[in-house]
């Protein structure tokens, strides 16, 4: 029974990311290994983002985004198109736990609606993270620069997972994250969330401190 | 001596059958691999595995930080090739042995040990 429920779970779980991924979501995390696709999805009333790179190597990813933000009344929306590259800066590959520095740098044409046309925004960014088959931790920091512009972003994220698992088996995890933006919002955002990783999927649903439900995803093709 | 050639062919069937039984004995390479902590980012490993030409079966455990790689049937597998591919993937060989067994009897070996 227990292995019923188990696989019908991680059926709708892809179903779950397969949509997102057909609906071109948004998302977070770097890349994947060398000669993968990866998608990612990062979904929210104030912040959607969709991501989609190619890994040269395995430390280089070039790709594509969208992000759509906006003020935490509504009022003030933000739309980024962008090029990106994602380099693995270092990585530790330690008998039981992982750490790496990510360098990301994106470029392209921000537009909102209280200005006309489109500017140029560079939006350079690091993160670092530690991870074990228990236990997660990353910070990122990204700018969002353009003409009178800064929308700068800072997150952290920590958790533990309930318990270890196969390889094949889909391992749930608790997870809050903390972000917080330059000019659109003035409070920090946090969200609970439950992460669900196969081998195939990474998904994430949450509820924000707004009461604003969200959700992530990653896929690797 | 005309007594024992009535054993002669059932010994000479006997070893044949040995031999030919050795002959299709599996064989692995079973590779200790440090970074291995998420089954969503080492599954480059399984996929780029997989590909190789010699490869039949590739299993991963995460709590052992063991991949294994079994060979098809007459064939052999460059201990290069694997260390190259789980580089590529992002992580690090610390160490790689070749065993004469399937990738199942390696996983039972591991559920064992567990």
């Amino acid at each position: 029974m227990i292995e019923f429920v188990r696989t019908a779970a991680a059926k709708c779980l892809c179903a779950l990311a397969a949509a997102f991924a057909a609906a071109g979501g948004a998302a977070a995390a770097p890349m994947g290994f060398k000669d993968s696709w990866m998608s990612m999805g990062d979904i929210g009333p104030n912040w959607k983002e969709a991501w989609v790179n190619y890994a040269l190597t395995p430390r280089d990813a070039v790709g594509a985004g969208a992000l759509y933000m906006r003020s935490d009344d509504g009022g003030t929306t933000r739309r980024l198109a962008e090029l990106n590259y994602t380099r693995l800066l270092q990585r530790w590959n330690l008998p039981h736990a992982q750490a790496n520095v990510w360098f990301f740098a994106g470029a392209g044409a921000i537009t909102g609606n209280d200005f006309d046309g489109s500017r140029l925004a560079l939006a350079p960014g690091l993160q670092v993270d530690y991870e074990t088959t228990r236990v997660y931790v990353a910070a990122t920091a990204r700018l969002y620069r353009a003409p009178k512009l800064n929308h700068d972003f800072a997150s952290l994220r920590a958790g533990f997972s309930f318990y270890e698992v196969d390889y094949d088996e889909v391992q749930p995890w608790f997870i809050v994250e903390a972000r917080r933006m330059r000019g659109l919002s003035d409070k920090a955002e946090i969200t609970p969330m439950l992460r669900l990783v196969h081998k195939r999927f990474f998904v994430e649903l949450g509820v924000n401190n707004s009461e604003q439900a969200r959700a992530n995803f990653m896929y690797i093709f | 001596m005309k007594s024992i050639k009535p054993l002669i062919s059932p010994l000479v069937a006997l070893a044949l059958a040995g031999a030919a039984v050795s002959s299709f004995a599996a064989t692995s390479v079973k590779a200790t691999v440090n970074g291995m902590v998420c089954a969503f980012c080492a599954q480059g490993i399984e996929k780029r595995l997989s590909k190789l030409p010699a490869a039949k079966a590739v299993y991963v455990d995460l709590k052992e930080k063991v991949v294994a790689v079994e060979a098809k049937d007459g064939q052999t597998l460059d201990a290069k090739s694997i260390t190259a591919e789980i580089t590529d993937a992002g992580y690090d060989v610390v160490k790689l042995e070749t065993l004469e067994q399937s990738v199942a009897d390696i996983r039972a070996g591991m559920k064992t040990k567990k």
